[in-house]
């Protein structure tokens, strides 16, 4: 068990206590968490499958080919289809689907029809299907399982970098907080969307280069706030005396002032998480973004705008879009309250 | 390069709804646009008694005398094919069409004036003679004789002398011999015509004022010849060829032998916004039975709408007469509604037998394994076009068996598209050694995974292609989408490095083998041999198809190379669009018969082969015009015009 110095419990108490931050923290925890077991609800894949005596679990794992359950086919069994046989058999097999059994990239085709399909119950498609067929409920997940997941990668790797490179110029100052500084300005006038373009349209992107591009001209920002905060710890009697104990630098900055300015962190969190997932849905709406047929928001989001007559896709992206980016902004707004440090001044 | 051979990487869409226009900024069109300078220097330059006057001042060429005519020319006329026009035509009436950009200019050689403006300006300068376009057989123009020498190299014309410039001056001997001047100038900064007025065409002869030969630099077939030597010609009283021509040239108005010509006061008045061009009211080719109930319009506007979106709503507003819709969503979503279901506007599909582009996978022999032919023929039945073409293109589009399609007797009729067969394609890969399936499904020899990356360049193919990919993996194939902009595709592609490159080539009038598929332009940048293809045999035919100088040697040989290269399966065709299809508002009137072979003319104010065709009917119009304040509703009409069906 963690235990919580007095301030920071008494933050979070804070923090729980206003409602909408708090709850959408918690829903937006526990999407997070579901994007880790995504495949187990959205998958064309089936849970289980009984036949024969033996048990198959092929969510996770290498293809198991149609003939292995006595299709006629080498590839990838279709489980709706297996699922349909072994019913009409009656021969006690037996497939469960997860409940809404597509992948984001199967094409699903209907005689008499063209995609994009409106929504159907019947057919589990809730959301319908986008141009070329493919499920919207599962393009949602996904894109928003890959969304998430670029936006806490590049979070991470921007803030290692800027909480790193500011505290250090906060701490060293002079003539290594002059040159940095300049660094990061000149750095910083560097127009990055145009060079993301550039280069994903000389190669195409993928998820590792993409976050890779996108720290290595956004972690400017965060070194301005730590360099900041650790200015004003570094001139506190408290470091003073940590000196004169003959601490070390790095035992400086890592246990008396980093603890000191992690509700400066904390703080922009949340806001980094709305800016990297719209960062991604923009440039994928541009067609710069991940390579198709990742499922993505943006690409959903440009089909949906494309082609406002099959309204059920611009409706889901965006409706999910809205809700995500209002909790991430109700979550910041409650932290950035929680964290006040105006209320726990104790001097003035 | 010839312009034959020019590579153009091209979307279906938009080759099929002709918008390859340029992109161009305001700001240079404003800088470009001087309708002040223009209004003071080039009008006097127009104007017909200055022209008269220069004309008599300018010396004649020397001719040869017709006694230096071979004298065993055999001349030849209007084959008796039936005429296109309709003897119900009404002249008169105002017609509106929409373009995307403004012109830069209105010349159109020299810089910038490769624009899509110039297809109307092209189109009323005539040749010598032109193709029918539904028998391709050659017909006058300009030209009322012709003859081939002995040695198929040259053509001589008999030119019609009832033909005169816009200014009203008669077109003579003289204006062609001016023609290879004007085209060899170094002043018009024209390199391809400097290099196709030298290489091309080698010579043109006077020998009275009304008879010139025009000669090649290689034996060709007759047709052949027609589509390279018969040129159009320039007039001579008009251009002085000095250092300040292309300035002089850019807002100038050049005298045509067309139907009709600029109105110059739209270029004052339009401000940028529109051009007008007028119908000559004392036209030589008026009496002219070939050009009977064609041309009816009195006056054709062309408004500047970049948009297409923005285009379409104008049509549907009435402020346009007609709109190609030939991309699937334009047809079937847009085009639909009250206008449409009233009446008002008319839907029309016009099969055509012509040429295809060549839309399909191309596979670079560079990169192994495509370098087996197993391979290749293992992925031609991976590749599942018909569910793409019954899905994301609604069954509009239609498999297109080959790279040579619709070029008539030189197709080789026998090659059929292979179809979507995963047992043919395992027994393929089996072949080839692929026999294991990887944990993804994919298949695996030796450690090396059958996949490939297909790089392309427009994103509205992106749904096509994901229909590929996925029913690609049922087959253990996987193809990883790689979409470039439209340079770095084009360039990867032409510098070889793709593995897979999916896009089309655009037509020419005869098969070009020798820039596809010749060795001596396999393994090296910057040629059009993008699957590296080289073979011994087929390079001995396609050099004997180059040197022949009869139709049917070239056509066996056509056959002969075509059925090689299905063999060898270096290209995976996917779909053709072989018809046009569009709308137009109730009061535009098109004869019966239309549509012609090479898919040309529906709505084309002007071309000589097959353009002017429709005419406008006040009636209708007016009673258009009332239904609509009425609410009245006509019958809906979709006319489909299945005779060139292929």
């Amino acid at each position: 068990m963690i235990r919580l110095d007095p301030i920071t419990r008494d933050r979070l108490t804070r923090f729980q206590g206003i409602r909408r931050g708090w709850w959408s923290a918690l829903i937006l925890m526990a999407l997070i968490a579901f994007t880790l077991v995504a495949e187990l609800f959205v998958n064309s894949r089936a849970l289980i499958v009984h036949y024969d005596g033996e048990w198959y679990f092929p969510t996770y794992g290498a293809v198991i080919p149609g003939t292995t359950f006595g299709e006629e086919y080498a590839y990838e069994t279709n489980y709706k289809l297996l699922q349909k046989r072994f019913a009409d058999e009656g021969s006690g097999n037996w497939v469960l689907m997860p409940p809404v059994p597509f992948d984001p990239y199967e094409i699903n085709s209907y005689a008499g029809e063209f995609p994009p399909h409106a929504p159907n119950f019947d057919r589990g498609h809730y959301l319908g299907t986008d141009i070329a067929g493919r499920d919207v409920t599962a393009r949602l997940v996904y894109g928003f399982r890959i969304a998430i997941w670029f936006s806490i990668a590049l979070l991470a790797s921007t803030y290692v970098i800027g909480i790193i490179l500011g505290c250090l110029m906060g701490y060293r100052g002079g003539w290594f907080d002059l040159i940095v500084q300049r660094l990061i300005e000149v750095w910083s006038n560097v127009p990055f969307l145009y060079i993301i373009m550039i280069v994903a349209s000389i190669v195409t992107p993928d998820f590792g280069m993409l976050v890779f591009l996108m720290v290595i001209f956004g972690w400017m920002g965060m070194t301005w706030y730590m360099r900041t905060a650790t200015y004003k710890e570094v001139s506190r009697d408290y470091v003073m005396a940590a000196k004169a104990l003959g601490a070390s630098d790095w035992r400086i900055i890592t246990t008396h002032i980093l603890p000191n300015t992690v509700s400066v962190i904390v703080t922009f969190i949340p806001f980094s998480v709305a800016g990297g997932i719209t960062a991604l849905t923009a440039l994928d709406y541009l067609g710069f973004g991940l390579p198709p047929p990742t499922p993505s928001w943006g690409e959903l989001l440009k089909q949906g705008t494309d082609r406002l007559d099959a309204a059920w896709i611009v409706t889901s992206v965006v409706t999910g879009l809205v809700l995500v980016l209002v909790m991430v902004t109700f979550v910041g707004e409650a932290i950035r309250e929680a964290f006040d440090p105006r209320r726990l001044t104790r001097y003035e | 390069m010839n312009k034959q051979t020019t590579l153009s990487l091209l979307g279906i869409g938009l080759l099929s709804i002709g918008l390859v226009g340029c992109s161009d900024s305001e700001t240079e069109i404003s800088a470009s646009f001087d309708p002040v300078n223009m209004t003071s220097a080039d009008q006097a330059n127009w104007s017909p008694e200055k022209a008269r006057l220069r004309k008599d001042a300018l010396t004649p060429y020397p001719a040869l005398g017709l006694e230096a005519l071979p004298a065993d020319l055999e001349w030849t006329t209007h084959p008796g094919t039936p005429y296109l026009g309709s003897s119900e035509a009404i002249s008169g009436g105002t017609f509106y069409t929409n373009t995307t950009v403004y012109p830069l200019t209105l010349r159109t050689v020299g810089p910038d004036s490769n624009n899509s403006f110039r297809s109307y300006l092209g189109a009323n300068q005539w040749s010598l003679t032109t193709l029918h376009p539904n028998t391709e057989t050659p017909i006058p123009q300009l030209a009322r004789e012709w003859a081939v020498s002995a040695d198929q190299t040259t053509l001589y014309y008999r030119l019609n002398p009832d033909v005169r410039w816009s200014d009203g001056i008669p077109v003579t001997a003289d204006d062609y011999l001016f023609t290879l001047e004007f085209m060899r100038s170094e002043e018009i900064l024209a390199p391809w015509y400097n290099n196709y007025f030298t290489e091309q065409i080698v010579d043109i002869r006077k020998y009275d004022d009304h008879t010139i030969a025009v000669v090649g630099n290689v034996a060709k077939p007759e047709v052949d010849l027609h589509t390279s030597l018969s040129i159009g010609p320039k007039p001579r009283h008009f251009h002085v060829l000095d250092a300040d021509w292309i300035q002089n040239a850019n807002w100038a108005i050049e005298p045509n032998t067309g139907p009709y010509q600029i109105d110059q006061r739209s270029i004052v008045e339009g401000k940028g916004d529109y051009v007008s061009f007028t119908r000559k009211q004392d036209w030589w080719g008026d009496d002219d039975p070939m050009y009977q109930g064609r041309f009816n319009v009195d006056r054709v506007r062309i408004k500047v709408i970049r948009d297409p979106n923005l285009a379409f709503k104008s049509f549907l507003k009435g402020d346009l007469d007609t709109y190609p819709l030939v991309l699937p969503s334009f047809w079937h979503e847009q085009a639909t509604g009250e206008q449409f279901d009233r009446g008002y506007i008319e839907k029309l599909v016009v099969y055509n037998d012509t040429r295809q582009p060549s839309t399909g996978m191309w596979m670079n022999q560079a990169v192994s394994p495509l370098d087996e032919q197993p391979v290749r023929l293992g992925i031609q039945h991976a590749l599942n076009y018909d569910k793409m073409i019954a899905t994301v293109l609604r069954n509009d589009y239609v498999r297109l068996p080959q790279h040579y399609t619709g070029y008539g007797e030189y197709s080789n009729p026998d090659i059929s598209p292979r179809p979507f067969d995963l047992d043919q394609a395992a027994s393929y890969f089996r072949e080839a050694g692929f026999t294991e399936r990887g944990p993804d499904g994919i298949l695996v020899r030796d450690g090396q995974r059958l996949a490939f990356n297909v790089t392309y360049s427009q994103a509205i193919h992106t749904p096509r292609l994901v229909v590929l990919k996925e029913e690609a993996k049922k087959a253990g194939l996987e193809l990883n989408l790689q979409l470039l902009d439209g340079q770095n595709a084009f360039k990867n592609v032409i510098e070889k490095q793709h593995q897979i490159a999916w896009m089309g080539w655009s037509t020419g009038f005869r098969p070009a083998y020798w820039e596809h598929y010749h060795s001596a332009n396999a393994d090296q940048p910057q040629t059009n041999n993008i699957t590296n293809m080289k073979r011994a045999d087929l390079d001995a035919k396609i050099e004997a198809y180059r040197s022949a100088t009869t139709a049917e040697t070239r056509i066996a040989l056509s056959h002969e190379i075509q059925a090689i290269l299905h063999d060898e399966a270096v290209f995976a065709p996917a779909y053709m669009v072989p018809y046009f299809r569009g709308a137009h508002w109730r009061w535009i009137r098109l004869p019966e018969a239309a549509g012609s072979k090479d898919g040309g003319g529906i709505y084309d104010p002007f071309t000589a082969a097959s353009g002017g065709l429709f005419w406008i009917d006040p009636e209708r119009a007016q009673e258009t015009r009332d239904a609509q304040d009425a609410g009245r509703s006509f019958e809906p009409v979709l006319e489909i015009d299945e005779r060139f069906k292929p």
